[in-house]
């Protein structure tokens, strides 16, 4: 498509009608609309999808080799699948009923492994997922926050990504959500070198997303 | 000296060798260490498998998910149930305890009444972790009915009914006096009677501080407007198991309207 601009391998911007796609030979996954060999990424279903609209850039190659914790039925990871052509992808899902839905996505796939367990519990995968270039997680959990720092000390490469999406509710349903978000950059910057972050609105309320990179 | 064995999904690891699995399935469920790997478990792997190594790997965790999924399923809710049920004898038992304890305690403070005191401080302990156990669960089989009225309250109303494919297939009028059956049918009975009657406005779910925080004449239209809720989220926990935060948040926002507005 000539008014397609390429902003990541395979993820195609829309300038003139505000969205954008990836590139995919497979069928769509969760309802979205298929043009021409281009699947729509819906920002309001996949908050990767909202970060990349807002203009954020994430480092994500054909090659990269990520952790995904908080696969859910797929809807992410099917675009994320559709982007890391050499790569792959180990998808970890504590909860068995979305996971029905995201087994078929996996078996279409070929970069996908399913992985039913709980992420906080990083040591019961830990003979399974090998060292990642990227961990991303979305898991809106009150101690997420560690949760991700052990998955990296498990399973991160030196200097590896990660792209953590927090909700503060999630976190403290009584405090101000600006208070929590500070806290939260505070609590990562322990460890983490912090690239990006912003809140995902319009597409996600009360969320944001912070972008970083491993310090070992 | 170094104790040098992983647990690897294809086989052990040890003293610079891997044996590999006869029973990769049962490898794969295994691949448990309770430290981080010095190594990546690809590379080994790759001297093994060569190029079919994520082949491999992702046929036997398609299939060791499938197993699991399906497993999971079928037993979840009934795991629940039992732990409310268990829970409430527990309950029963410390209070009884604690009852007996204070009796011996006035009478005299001997070794054996201290010991007696440890085991039932042991007992309330263990009621943290039973509590705990089902929240975590709840969270999991159904993240949509826990989110609006807490976990608690959630496995209170599974327990009621008996499952959550029952559950799913509750009228939210239905749902919204689950708990309060012995009003509700003496209420129905005098109806039938033609006598005056009060038909209860809420059940279990009257434990809710939504509910129970707002004034009585706010109540019914709390309860009313939670249940046909619960009654969405229910479907959503059977069918679905995803999270939709919206409905969560529209219980609130009914009830701070409620709660600001005087009439």
């Amino acid at each position: 498509m000539k008014n397609f601009r390429e902003i990541l391998n395979n993820v195609f911007l829309d300038e003139e009608r505000k969205r954008i796609l990836t590139k995919s030979p497979y069928p769509p996954h969760y309802g979205e609309r298929k043009i021409d060999g281009y699947r729509e990424w819906i920002p309001t279903r996949s908050k990767l999808a909202a970060v990349l609209l807002k203009g954020y850039r994430i480092d994500l190659k054909p090659n990269t080799k990520m952790l995904y914790l908080g696969a859910a039925s797929g809807t992410t990871v099917s675009h994320i699948s559709d982007i890391l052509t050499k790569g792959i992808i180990y998808a970890i899902e504590y909860s068995a009923k979305p996971f029905v839905k995201f087994l078929k996505l996996a078996r279409e796939r070929k970069n996908i492994i399913p992985i039913l367990a709980d992420a906080s519990q990083p040591q019961k995968y830990s003979g399974i997922v090998e060292k990642v270039d990227f961990i991303y997680q979305d898991i809106a959990q009150r101690n997420q926050i560690e949760i991700f720092r052990e998955n990296f000390r498990f399973f991160a490469k030196d200097k590896a990504l990660g792209l953590i999406f927090v909700k503060a509710r999630s976190i403290d349903s009584t405090r101000d959500p600006e208070e929590i978000y500070k806290d939260v950059i505070n609590e990562l910057k322990r460890d983490f070198e912090i690239l990006s972050y912003d809140d995902l609105s319009p597409y996600h309320k009360d969320h944001i997303f912070v972008y970083v990179r491993w310090r070992k | 000296m170094l104790k040098l064995k992983y647990n690897l999904w294809f086989g052990v690891y040890e003293n610079g060798k891997v044996k590999v699995s006869k029973n990769l399935k049962e490898s794969f469920s295994k691949a448990e260490n309770p430290e981080p790997l010095p190594f990546s478990v690809s590379e080994m792997g790759t001297d093994i498998f060569g190029k079919k190594y994520y082949e491999e790997l992702r046929r036997i965790a398609i299939d060791h998910a499938e197993e699991l999924v399906e497993g999971e399923l079928k037993r979840e809710d009934r795991y629940v149930i039992a732990l409310v049920r268990s829970l409430d004898e527990l309950n029963r038992t410390i209070n009884l305890l604690d009852e007996k304890l204070r009796d011996l305690k006035e009478i005299k403070e001997s070794a054996i009444v201290r010991d007696f005191e440890e085991k039932i401080l042991d007992l309330k302990r263990f009621r943290g972790e039973l509590e705990k156990e089902i929240e975590s669960v709840m969270r999991k089989i159904a993240p949509n009915l826990s989110e609006i009225v807490g976990e608690k309250i959630a496995a209170r109303l599974l327990e009621k009914v008996g499952s959550l494919e029952k559950l799913a297939e509750l009228p939210a009028s239905t749902i919204q006096v689950i708990g309060a059956e012995r009003s509700l049918f003496k209420a129905l009975s005098r109806i039938r009677r033609g006598k005056e009657a009060k038909v209860p406005k809420h059940g279990v779910i009257f434990q809710h501080p939504f509910i129970k925080g707002l004034p009585k004449r706010k109540r019914g239209k709390m309860a009313r407007f939670m249940a046909s809720k619960l009654a969405i989220a229910a479907r959503i926990d059977y069918f679905k198991g995803e999270l939709y935060e919206k409905l969560a948040e529209e219980v609130r926002k009914k009830y701070e309207k409620l709660s600001r507005n005087p009439k």
